[in-house]
C-alpha cells in the first residue's frame, strides 16, 4: 500500500460523511501546505490563512475527487491556485519562481531565500520543538536514526529503505515506529507540560 | 504476576496500535487495517494528537523554514468544517466520532441504514426512470396532436356571442385550431362557440356515395367505364368501411348534402 492509497481511505471516509477523517488529512499535510504557500507570500501568518482557505476549498470539492491523482498532488494544486488568486486579488506580484505544478515536492533552496517576520514567541516555540526533535534524534540508535531520516528527509518507501539498509520491510517498519515513539515521548512531555497550548489557543 | 499480565497485554496492544499508526502515516498499512484504524482515529482524540505529532516530527526534521509547528491551521479548518454539511450518509460516521458507550450501537444502526439505502436506491432509480419515460411519452403524444392540428388545413367556424342582448356575431374562417380557445365570461357561459371543421378527408366522396353516384348516372356512362368504377369500389370497400361509419355522423352535413344533390 502506498501513501496515496492510505490517504484515499481517509478521503473515502470523508466522502461518506466522516469529517474527522478530513481533519487527519489536514493535520498530516498542514505543514507541507503552509511551506508551499510560503513560496508566494512572505508572511507565515498569511500563509496559514491561505492554507486554511485551500483546505476548505478542498473539502468542498472533495465529492468530485475520484482518486485519479494522489490526494496531496490534488491538494498541492488547490493550494497554489488559492495563493495565486490571493495575490491577484491584492494585485501583488508573486515571488518570481517557476513552479512545476506536476511536482509536489518543494525545493528547499527557495525557502532559504525567505525572510520570516513572524512573532518571536511563535518562532521560539517552533525552534524549541525543533530542538527537542533534533536532540531526540541524536539520542537514537544509529539504525533507528537512519531509518527515520531516510523516511522523513529522503521520502523513501519502506521497501526502498529495506533495500538500502539490507533488512526486511517489517524491520524497517519497526525501526521507524520506535524512532517516532522515542521522539514523540519527548514531545508529549513538552506539550503536556503546557508548551504549545497557548499557541493552539490563538 | 497475574496483575502485571493485563497491563503488559494492554501495553502490547497500544504498541501494536501505535506501530500501525506510524505505518498508516507513511502509507505502508494495508487498506483493511487502515480502515479500522481510521475508524478508531475518528473517536480517539489522543490518537489524533499522536498523528499530529508524527506530522510535526517530519516537519521539524525537514527544518521547514517559516512553518510554525502547531496545529493552528488544522484547528481552524476543523472549526470551519464543523459548520459545513457532511457528505454522503454521515449518520454512521458522525455517530462513531462521539466517544460514548453507545457508539457501537449507533454505528450498527448506521450500517443497517446504509444497507437499506443500498437496497432502496435501485428501486427509487427505476421509479424515477419510469416517471420520466411516461412524461416523455405523454408530452410527445400531445406534441404530435398539436402538430397535426396545426398542420391540417383547417376551416373553422367561430361564432362569438356577446353577453349583451344585442349581440354581434362574427365568423372567423381559416384559423389554426390551436389558436382557438374558449373563453368563459363572468356568467359562466363561454364567450365563443367553436364548431369543429370537417377534416380534409371528408372532401373526398366515400365509396357508398360514389356507388350511388355511379348507379344514378349509369344510364349516361359506357358499360366499360361503369364496370371499372364498380371494380374500383369493390377493391376499396374494405378500407372505406370505417370512413363510412364516420360519415353517418351529422357533423359533415354540408359535404354530404352536396354529394347527395349531385347524385340526385
Amino acid at each position: 500500500m502506498t501513501a496515496e492509497e492510505s490517504d484515499l481511505v481517509l478521503v473515502k471516509r470523508v466522502q461518506r460523511g466522516d469529517k474527522s477523517a478530513f481533519d487527519l488529512l489536514v493535520r498530516k499535510y498542514q505543514h507541507k501546505v503552509v511551506k508551499l504557500v510560503l513560496r508566494y507570500v512572505r508572511n507565515p501568518a498569511e500563509a496559514e490563512d491561505i492554507a486554511q482557505e485551500a483546505f476548505i476549498k478542498a473539502y468542498r470539492a472533495l465529492p468530485q475527487f475520484r482518486g485519479d491523482s494522489a490526494f496531496y498532488t490534488w491538494m498541492y494544486r488547490i493550494a497554489i491556485n488559492t495563493a495565486k488568486n490571493q495575490l491577484a486579488s491584492r494585485d501583488r506580484s508573486p515571488i518570481a519562481y517557476d513552479l512545476d505544478l506536476t511536482d509536489p515536492e518543494e525545493s528547499h533552496s527557495v525557502q532559504t531565500k525567505l525572510q520570516d517576520p513572524d512573532t518571536p514567541e511563535g518562532m521560539a516555540l517552533t525552534e524549541e520543538i525543533r530542538g527537542i526533535v533534533n536532540s531526540a534524534i541524536e539520542g537514537l540508535p544509529e539504525e533507528l536514526k537512519t531509518a527515520i531520516v531516510l523516511r522523513e528527509l529522503d521520502g523513501l518507501s519502506y521497501e526502498e529503505i529495506a533495500a538500502a539498509m539490507e533488512c526486511p520491510v517489517g524491520t524497517v517498519r519497526s525501526r521507524i515506529f520506535r524512532a517516532r515513539e522515542a521522539i514523540d515521548k519527548r514531545l508529549r512531555e513538552v506539550f503536556e507540560g503546557g508548551l504549545g497550548r497557548t499557541e493552539e489557543m490563538v | 504476576m497475574n496483575e502485571e499480565r493485563p497491563a503488559n497485554d494492554l501495553g502490547a496492544q497500544h504498541g501494536e496500535r501505535d506501530s500501525q499508526l506510524s505505518a498508516m502515516f507513511d502509507g505502508e498499512l494495508s487498506a483493511a487495517e487502515c480502515e479500522l484504524l481510521a475508524r478508531r482515529l475518528t473517536r480517539d482524540e489522543a490518537l489524533r494528537a499522536q498523528w499530529s505529532r508524527y506530522s510535526m516530527i517530519g516537519a521539524a526534521l525537514r527544518a521547514e523554514r517559516g512553518v510554525k509547528l502547531h496545529d493552528r491551521v488544522a484547528l481552524r479548518v476543523q472549526a470551519q468544517i464543523s459548520q459545513e454539511a457532511s457528505y454522503g450518509d454521515s449518520s454512521a460516521a458522525d455517530a462513531a466520532i462521539v466517544a460514548r458507550p453507545a457508539a457501537a450501537t449507533s454505528a450498527s444502526r448506521g450500517s443497517l441504514g446504509d444497507r437499506w439505502m443500498r437496497l432502496a436506491r435501485p428501486v427509487f432509480g427505476a421509479g424515477i426512470a419510469a416517471g420520466v419515460a411516461a412524461t416523455s411519452i405523454l408530452w410527445l403524444r400531445s406534441q404530435d396532436n398539436t402538430e397535426l392540428l396545426a398542420a391540417a388545413p383547417v376551416q373553422e367556424t367561430t361564432v362569438t356571442v356577446s353577453p349583451e342582448p344585442a349581440s354581434t356575431t362574427t365568423v372567423a374562417l381559416n384559423q389554426p385550431a390551436a389558436e382557438v380557445r374558449e373563453r368563459v365570461i363572468s356568467n359562466g357561459e363561454p364567450e365563443r362557440y367553436t364548431t369543429p371543421a370537417p377534416s380534409s378527408a371528408t372532401n373526398i366522396a366515400p365509396p357508398a356515395r360514389l356507388a350511388n353516384y355511379v348507379v344514378a348516372h349509369s344510364e349516361y356512362s359506357s358499360p366499360m367505364t361503369r364496370r371499372m368504377a364498380l371494380l374500383g369500389l369493390v377493391a376499396s370497400d374494405g378500407t372505406g368501411a370505417p370512413e363510412l361509419a364516420e360519415e353517418a355522423a351529422p357533423a359533415s352535413q354540408g359535404t354530404e348534402n352536396r354529394a347527395q344533390d349531385h347524385a340526385q
